[in-house]
């Protein structure tokens, strides 16, 4: 097995950026979500994405994944695999290569897990349906590894005879990973697989989604609110508010050396079984991205916010080797 | 006492399968408890996945009949009750925003909807006023989700809506499944302390199905942890949580990921602990 020094990027994202772009009531709006993302995951190894709601996470992973619908629109930047030579994204390659690569190569478990599953067909059949031409064989061996994968994931092989709706949110989230690992694909993006799933079946599927990386040597990008996951699962972890990255590096660094304001308090704000005193949020509440503040996004809320914080965006930095930050007070003299 | 909500022995039970191995599963069994209308609470119901809580709160919201039991609210059985006067006591707040949103409907209009229906708003102001308040109390306001569809949204900025509708309706009792699964634990210490306040300053009672044990911990009152559709333990939440009894609820604690706790699960299962030491380069 290929060590986790040798850094092969699978995913190359540069400067990436991601708008929508609407019309109501005459009023044009663009909500600038994705705006100038810059970073690699590199092969064997599972890169977390944390942040605020709202800061661009879902729309990242899905103009990563070329799922462009209008009216998002990648309007600058790359986001190119390994696996996908000559070109910058797969949104702009023609939709015959990306079919070929999909689950093969790159599989998604969306946010909301339902979206995946087929309401009106039984389970059995979105297996069929997604997986059978990739893995071929006859429909009684392909059967038979669905079940063998199944148990993997700890489901009883009758949830293969139930319709989506019949399944509580859990047991579907794990169809749902079931899914997106049974080609081994080079790449899995999930965001937010874990959500619905108790403590002890989450840390269960957590050891599984780590077992079966390692056996694959797949890469993961892996997006969750929960940071005890982070800490628990990731190799390497970013840090978005909106719609930038601000701070990436080793998991375990991020959570012993938080440099950032925002991943400071993050890290901070989590609450603990045996607390009794008020946490507080944050002050004040997420940018409208519509008309993000100026400079840099965080400081109508950031305690050390300086002058040079509302006109000029801070740049990321890498501070200390392997971890990048994007702050003023944390790289003094740095400008974009 | 008299009771808002009373749950007497209810269970409920489906049947799945396929054409020759159709199975019964009890989703629910024999579940009761009661929440007292002069002393608003949040009770907290946590358990495995698939242990019938979501059953449970559609039962409690009148959405599944029981199998057997009755659920009582106000003394009166739920399946009585005219559908627009029980909405207007008991509003909802569904697990996956995602699925609770017709995509093809405006968000504003579920709003004004449950504010003219249930909240007792009338006139376009007095409409709007109430739908923005309900708004900012979760960090969001009337401008920004105006005219917008569910897509367009987050997934938290999704969960704070279906919030801000069940407060619009000013509701006595709030049935949240699973409401901050999908937000930051920022915003998720936002959320549970408005539910604090709900209850201190609006004498609302909340049933709160979640999973994360540190703000059942912090904000409830009662809690029950269920197993396969069965209360496995329950009682003051604090006094539960510190001391969990039944092997399953210690089971719960003891796998809670922390970053303090993560070492543990990285020794174990990073992609590290498999290589040869000094591999690194
Ligand atoms: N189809 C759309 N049209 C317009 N704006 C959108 C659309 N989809 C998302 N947005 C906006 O883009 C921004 C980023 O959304 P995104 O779903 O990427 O957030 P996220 O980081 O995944 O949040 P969460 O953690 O809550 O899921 C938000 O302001 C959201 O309202
Ligand atoms: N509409 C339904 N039809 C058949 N089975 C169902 C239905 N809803 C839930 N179930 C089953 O009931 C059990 C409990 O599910 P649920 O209440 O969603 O659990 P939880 O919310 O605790 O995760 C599961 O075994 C699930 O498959
Ligand atoms: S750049 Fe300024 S406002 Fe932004 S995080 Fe750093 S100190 Fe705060
Ligand atoms: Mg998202
Ligand atoms: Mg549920």
């Amino acid at each position: 097995m290929s060590g986790a020094g040798d850094a092969v990027p699978v995913l190359q994202v540069r400067d990436l950026q991601a708008h929508f772009r609407t019309h109501y009531f005459g009023v044009n709006r663009e909500v600038r979500a994705v705006d100038g993302v810059t970073f690699e995951v590199n092969r064997n190894e599972i890169y977390g994405l944390a942040g605020e709601s709202s800061s661009g996470k879902t729309t990242l992973v899905k103009t990563i994944a070329g799922l462009l619908k209008p009216p998002l629109e990648m309007v600058g930047g790359s986001a190119r695999f390994s696996f996908l030579p000559g070109w910058d994204a797969i949104g702009r390659a023609p939709p015959e290569v990306v079919r070929a690569i999909r689950w093969r190569h790159l599989s998604y478990i969306m946010q909301g897990s339902m979206n995946v599953l087929n309401p009106l067909r039984r389970v059995r059949y979105s297996f069929r349906d997604f997986a059978w031409r990739h893995l071929g064989g006859s429909k009684v061996e392909f059967d038979a590894r669905v079940v063998a994968h199944m148990e993997r994931v700890k489901l009883d092989p009758s949830v293969l005879d139930a319709y989506p709706h019949e399944l509580s949110g859990g047991m579907r989230q794990r169809v749902t990973i079931a899914l997106a690992t049974i080609c081994k694909p080079d790449f899995i993006i999930a965001d937010e697989p874990t959500t619905a799933l108790d403590v002890v079946v989450q840390k269960d599927v957590l050891g599984m989604i780590r077992a079966i990386q390692c056996e694959m040597g797949s890469s993961i990008l892996f997006i969750t609110h929960d940071m005890g996951v982070h800490a628990a699962l990731t190799d390497r972890l970013g840090i978005m508010y909106a719609g930038r990255l601000v701070e990436d590096g080793e998991t375990p660094e991020i959570f012993s050396r938080p440099l950032h304001p925002y991943t400071r308090h993050l890290i901070a704000s989590l609450p603990r079984i045996g607390d009794t005193e008020q946490r507080e949020g944050l002050d004040g509440t997420p940018p409208n991205l519509a008309a993000p503040p100026p400079g840099c996004r965080f400081h109508p809320r950031c305690p050390l916010a300086m002058p040079v914080c509302t006109t000029i965006v801070p740049a990321m930095v890498e501070t200390l080797p392997g971890h990048r930050v994007a702050c003023h007070a944390v790289n003094p003299g740095m400008a974009t | 006492m008299s009771a808002l909500i009373e749950l007497d022995r209810v269970s409920k039970s489906f049947s799945r399968g396929g054409l020759f191995s159709t199975r019964r599963v009890e989703a629910v069994k024999e579940v009761s408890f009661a929440l007292d209308a002069d002393k608003p609470e949040i009770f907290t119901v946590i358990g495995e996945s698939g242990s019938g809580k979501s059953t449970l709160a559609r039962m409690i919201l009148g959405i599944h009949a029981p199998s057997s039991g009755q659920v009582r609210l106000g003394g009166r059985d739920v399946a009585t009750y005219e559908r627009r006067a029980f909405m207007a006591e008991v509003q909802p707040i569904f697990q996956n925003p995602f699925e609770a949103f017709n995509p093809l409907k405006r968000l504003d209009r579920y709003l004004f909807m449950t504010a003219e229906r249930f909240g007792g708003a009338t006139g376009t102001s007095a409409v709007d006023g109430s739908v923005d308040e309900a708004l900012r109390q979760v960090g969001l306001s009337l401008p920004e989700i105006k005219g917008r569809f569910p897509h367009e949204l987050s997934g938290g900025q999704l969960q704070r809506v279906a919030i801000a509708r069940a407060l619009v309706a000013k509701p006595r009792l709030i049935v949240a499944d699973e409401p901050v699964s999908m937000i930051d634990a920022s915003l998720r210490m936002s959320i549970v302390n408005l539910f604090g306040r709900l209850r201190d300053e609006l004498g609302l009672s909340i049933v709160y199905i979640t999973h994360d044990l540190a703000t059942a911990y912090y904000i409830s009152d009662r809690l029950i942890i269920m197993q396969q559709g069965v209360v496995v333990e329950q009682g003051p939440a604090r006094a539960v949580l510190s001391a969990p009894t039944h092997p399953y609820s210690r089971q719960l604690r003891d796998a809670v990921l922390t970053p303090d706790s993560a070492g543990a699960f990285r020794a174990t299962h990073s992609r590290k602990a498999a290589e040869t030491p000094g591999a690194r380069s």
